[in-house]
């Protein structure tokens, strides 16, 4: 799906409605949702394209808070799509994760023969100690 | 790798091979590696194809948007040329199965818990729903055989459980969010034990270790989760199984007597070809097995194969599902894996009349997730409820739910034991296909009132213990309906032909040398996760069919 400036510019506007500056957090034009994050995520997942598009239609020319609302109270599929691609890409921007201290899917380093520590402080112990809680096989 | 799977996967034209297996996932990967252990020559039947780890969204970027299409656990949803569509109009619940080498195991978490020894016994210990033919600690000894082969990784010890011997791997480390679990469950001198995982933490037969990225349900792209085009298939190509991908079975023909000579099924080009095998095993999932037998009637089976009884496609089991999510102050590295249980709870497992119903369930805890899917809860959107402004319920109200629960949520799933009953059933659509134009499976499927009273329970309880472990915030998504995972029941197994459809060793009553070796032959379904009894079972059929090869009967 080819999407010009003037599409990405609607898009960009009725996003911040959807993800605004809040707090430490970017608004979702700032980091760019309507540029290369729009096309990561409808490369991802094109079944989104049509209701973006459709959003984008709907959108156009209009007061973006009364259209984003009667976008949702008309179109829900192309709403759903719309703001999936909104926060599909805001949580893939690499600024907007390390403010939420998100590092991605990482593959952190652990010990599998490290002494776990519920089995040193007790914790562990008090469940066997309070003994079998299964039915044996009926004899 | 790939050169013995290209060698090993072309048909061969009027060849009649000892064993027929259709389907690759879980149990047809057992039946296909010791059936060739053994000498038998096999051919495999696999409608999906090899997974490639590298194509397993989960190192990319786009992981969690493609957790809800291309990835999704729901043939329905993720409409790909090699599921069949299966129409699910009158059913509570949605059936969720992956095709491919491996089956459904390549999107499920690994959460390993065999049945218990009351599982097997629920007519005895509870009066109702039916005994196995056999009992726990028949199973035990390949359910312990199994565990080596598939790496599980866990502690021994559980005293959910009897003694058994030690698992292969050690357990994988219970992180934040399963320790703040278990302290809540231990301030209520609740069952708690690490979770047991089909996810080795050590290199082990062909899988690496878990590195913890937290991806398991959409395939792990490091070759750590258990899936059987790993741990299986390697030894059985070996051993010159055969498997041909992309072959989607239409029909198990018969001969005059009565005897399954192969089967009908349609290549990746549209080419209908046929398997001829002396033995037909069955391996295709509680709901591909009873489709399959529905679609193969004849003259001599004119309500389908092997259904003499009227009971295939009948009493299938799905586990309902309920889940419930603790909001905590403390950051609990919520995206870090294994997305396996972090820990389990039998607390509840075992009938208690008291309570309302009858039998119990299992708790796992998990992990949270990314930021994407701490906007929603199992796919309901929270935040925007009601009649309120759109930006009233995202906006400002996005990212305040997004810094509360994101890093900071850990979620019990509980697993219900569903009863068989016969209402609720598999059938052929009148109408659906799948992409060859054989008729897709229609699923007549309702929660009993047992099944909601259980899971009603089971929330009030794991809220209490979200509560003891200090939770600021909880939310329950009663009854979920995408949690099919478990495919049980619709090919009973038992002793008598009139009132089953398979013996205690999967062969079927009416046709002696076709088999049922998948979770179809379950007479009940326990409260927890399937897989190790499935692949136990199957261990337990297969060896059988070996010890018994002389006597077994042959088209």
């Amino acid at each position: 799906m080819t999407l010009g400036e003037s599409d990405r510019a609607v898009f960009a506007a009725i996003a911040d409605i959807i993800v605004p500056a809040w707090e430490r957090m970017p608004a979702a034009s700032a980091v760019g949702v309507h540029e290369d994050l729009l096309d990561a995520v409808l490369r991802a997942r094109p079944d989104l394209g049509d209701g973006v598009r459709q959003a984008i239609e709907h959108c156009r020319d209009r007061e973006r808070s009364e259209a984003v609302n009667s976008l949702y109270r008309e179109n829900r599929a192309a709403f759903d799509a719309f703001t999936l691609a909104v926060t599909g890409g805001y949580y893939m921007a690499d600024k907007v994760r390390v403010l939420l201290g998100y590092p991605g899917q990482e593959s952190p380093e652990y010990d599998p023969y490290e002494t776990a520590q519920y089995l040193t402080d007790g914790i562990l112990e008090r469940v066997t100690r309070r003994g079998a809680i299964y039915r044996p096989t009926p004899r | 790798m790939a050169a013995v799977k290209a060698a090993q996967t072309t048909a061969r034209r009027g060849e009649t091979v000892d064993v027929l297996i259709v389907g690759a996932g879980p149990s047809g990967s057992v039946a296909a590696k010791h059936l060739s252990a053994a000498g038998f020559s096999v051919v495999t039947l696999e409608q999906g194809h090899w997974p490639e780890a590298n194509n397993f969204p989960g190192r990319k970027p786009e992981f969690e948007l493609l957790t809800q299409k291309q990835w999704h656990p729901n043939p329905n949803v993720r409409d790909l040329p090699r599921d069949y569509p299966v129409e699910t109009s009158d059913s509570d619940i949605n059936p969720l199965m992956f095709a491919g080498v491996g089956g459904s195991t390549t999107l499920y978490a690994g959460h390993w818990t065999p049945f218990l020894p009351s599982d097997f016994r629920v007519r005895t210990l509870d009066g109702i729903a039916d005994d196995w033919p056999f009992t726990y600690e028949d199973l035990l000894p390949h359910l312990e055989e199994i565990e080596h082969e598939v790496g599980v990784s866990g502690l021994p010890g559980n005293p959910a459980y009897p003694p058994q011997n030690a698992f292969p791997t050690p357990p994988l480390p219970i992180g934040k969010a399963g320790r703040k679990a278990a302290e809540g469950l231990d301030k209520l001198g609740w069952h708690w034990w690490p979770g047991t995982n089909a996810i080795p933490s050590i290199p082990y037969n062909g899988l690496n270790p878990c590195v913890r990225r937290g991806t398991c349900m959409t395939g792990c792209p490091e070759g750590a989760k258990s899936t059987a085009d790993i741990t299986h298939w390697p030894h059985a190509l070996k051993n010159g199984a055969r498997l041909i991908t992309g072959a989607r079975v239409r029909e198990i023909e018969v001969d005059e007597r009565g005897l399954a000579t192969g089967a009908v099924y349609i290549d990746e080009n549209g080419r209908e070809r046929r398997q001829n095998a002396r033995i037909v095993v069955l391996c295709a999932n509680g709901i591909g097995t009873p489709r399959l037998l529905l679609l193969s009637k004849s003259s001599r089976f004119p309500d389908g194969l092997a259904n003499s009884s009227g009971l295939v496609g009948k009493r299938l089991m799905m586990h309902p599902f309920s889940a419930v999510l603790g909001v905590f102050n403390d950051p609990l590295d919520g995206w870090q894996g294994p997305f396996g249980q972090l820990i389990d709870s039998f607390e509840f497992y075992e009938t208690d009349e008291k309570r309302g119903f009858m039998r119990g369930a299992k708790w796992g805890a998990m992990p949270g997730g990314g930021p994407l899917g701490a906007t929603s809860f199992v796919g309901s959107k929270v935040f925007a409820e009601g009649d309120a402004k759109v930006e009233d319920a995202w906006g400002a109200n996005l990212h305040k739910l997004v810094d509360r629960r994101f890093n900071h949520m850990l979620i019990y799933g509980i697993i219900g034991e569903d009863l068989p009953e016969e209402a609720n059933r598999v059938v052929l659509d009148s109408k659906l296909t799948d992409s060859d134009g054989i008729p897709a499976p229609k699923i007549v499927y309702k929660v009993s009132d047992n099944s909601d009273k259980m899971l009603r329970f089971h929330v009030a309880r794991c809220l209490e213990a979200l509560g003891a472990s200090g939770a600021i915030e909880t939310q329950v998504v009663h009854q979920m309906r995408d949690t099919g995972w478990h495919l049980l029941g619709t090919c009973l197994m038992g002793d008598d032909p009139k009132k089953s459809v398979v013996d205690r060793w999967g062969r079927t009553h009416d046709v002696p040398n076709m088999y049922i070796f998948d979770g179809s032959a379950f007479p009940t379904s326990g409260g927890l996760n399937p897989t190790a009894t499935i692949m136990s079972v199957a261990l337990r059929q297969t060896k059988h069919l070996i010890n018994e090869r002389r006597n077994a009967e042959a088209a």
